[in-house]
């Protein structure tokens, strides 16, 4: 009986309590998947720029757009170590040319 | 007698001479101008816009027929002597690979994986053909752009997956029964290349694909990443030129015979080139065989590319890389690109190459 009162007298209180269990059930449910998703951008970023430079040997300007994402982000490029590092989403990662047969590696 | 002995060796040499092979180098009999090439340029080469990515970005297409290359051209950063990314057309090259393996004894079509890869003993009963197939029944989801949070292959390449890509997909639970249904699923190529490596022995393992495949075809430059497990990315990470793949594609087209070898076992390539049966026409753009992609199906209203012979199959990546063999016209071609949105169609491509270069077709 109080509860139906509770949603009578606050009825988009009560909309909203729904709305935030459902999607707090919802955040559990995809936690794992939630937890990596900030870590796509840099890790794409630095892996595709790494092999888009060292393996196919595109120029640096070309690379930057090949890899340029609607999000910001930031790409640093050691040339002499052939090691690429990026960040979006407040994640960096990094990748490295390894070898002539073995490309670019994302760093774990 | 002497003089029918030489009419004789001269019959053999010319039948030999009727098949053109590359050697260190594809000979070249470039086709001339003509209103049908030039059709097929300007729905390859339209005006190119690197800034915005949009519309038909095509870095390379290369055009061999009965051997020879009679068409070649370049765009953007891409030259003929770039090893470019062939994203899923990785899959169709580990096929190749494991079709030498095949050849040499190391496995069936019929064997368990786990068998290989005892990562995999949770699933028993997926086989190697189910992989080959993409029916693995892992409950894998292969969206890239449209559903990054729960896209399998992202999270594999980029994140959670990338240190041991086999082993996260060994992980994934079962949707289906083995060998039932197809999904396309990039984590199936990646345990493909997890089995090898027992099929093979460690030892040879890293140097397998150059001593079974590429440097039996002559190709040079070839790049194949690996994760940090040391198993190579079958899913996406091959590179390779424009010339190189199109040895590939000859390979194919002749049936997995290089020169006087047969490289591949010719059941090997049939199973490649045969429709898995329980595809139906709205689960993906083209049919899926064993890790190549037909223009046929069980079904025959099935045809993905309508303006191509039913003989014609493709290795096909991500952003319009593709490797298209047409036995019937005896033609092999290759297109690299760029594409960022759905502009390109594969049936566009091939009905103005068809067009332009096929001579009379082969019953």
């Amino acid at each position: 009986m109080s509860r139906r009162g509770f949603i009578r007298r606050r009825p988009f209180s009560t909309l909203l309590l729904i709305l935030l269990a459902i999607a707090l059930g919802w955040a559990w449910q995809e936690r794992v998947n939630l937890r990596a998703f900030p870590d796509i951008i840099g890790a794409y970023t630095a892996k595709e720029y790494c092999s888009c430079r060292y393996v196919m040997n595109n120029d640096a300007a070309y690379c930057r757009g090949y890899v340029k994402q609607w999000l910001p982000g930031t790409l640093a490029d050691d040339s002499a170590a052939k090691q690429v590092t990026a960040s979006g989403m407040g994640r960096t990662h990094s990748a490295v040319w390894i070898g002539e047969r073995q490309g670019c590696r994302l760093q774990p | 007698m002497f003089k029918g002995l030489s009419l004789f060796a001269l019959l053999i040499s010319l039948t030999a001479h009727a098949e053109t092979w590359p050697t260190a180098e594809w000979s070249s009999a470039p086709v001339a101008s003509s209103p049908a090439l030039q059709a097929l340029e300007d729905y390859a080469f339209p005006p190119r816009d690197d800034n915005t990515r949009q519309g038909i970005r095509t870095d390379a297409l290369l055009v061999i027929r009965d051997g020879q290359v009679i068409y070649e051209r370049y765009a953007g950063p891409t030259r003929a002597e770039t090893p470019h990314l062939t994203w899923s057309i990785s899959k169709s090259i580990m096929a190749t690979v494991l079709g030498v393996a095949n050849g040499e004894g190391r496995f069936n079509l019929s064997d368990p994986v786990a068998k290989f890869y005892p990562a995999l003993a949770q699933h028993p009963a997926i086989t190697v053909a189910d992989l080959l197939h993409w029916a693995s029944g892992l409950d894998w989801q292969e969206d890239y752009e449209y559903a990054p949070l729960k896209s399998s292959v992202v999270a594999m390449l980029y994140t959670r997956g990338h240190g041991d890509m086999a082993r996260f997909t060994a992980e994934h639970a079962e949707y289906a029964a083995p060998g039932q249904a197809f999904r396309y699923s990039s984590g199936d190529s990646n345990l493909l290349a997890a089995a090898l490596k027992t099929m093979v022995g460690p030892a040879r393992y890293p140097d397998y694909p150059w001593t079974a495949l590429f440097e039996p075809l002559g190709i040079r430059h070839a790049v194949w990443e690996t994760d940090a497990s040391g198993t190579f990315v079958a899913s996406s990470y091959a590179y390779l030129t424009a010339r190189d793949l199109a040895r590939i594609g000859l390979l194919m087209q002749r049936g997995g015979r290089w020169g006087d070898r047969q490289l591949l076992p010719e059941a090997w390539v049939a199973f490649n080139r045969q429709p898995f049966a329980d595809f139906t026409a709205d689960q993906d753009e083209a049919v899926p065989g064993g890790q190549w992609w037909l223009n046929r199906a069980v079904d025959p209203s099935i045809k993905p590319w309508p303006d191509a012979p039913p003989d014609t199959f493709a290795a096909l990546g991500h952003w319009g890389q593709a490797l298209y063999v047409i036995p019937s016209a005896n033609l092999v071609i290759v297109r690299y690109a760029d594409d960022r949105d759905g502009t390109y169609h594969h049936n566009q491509l091939l009905k103005r190459a068809l067009t332009a270069f096929a001579g009379p077709v082969q019953p």
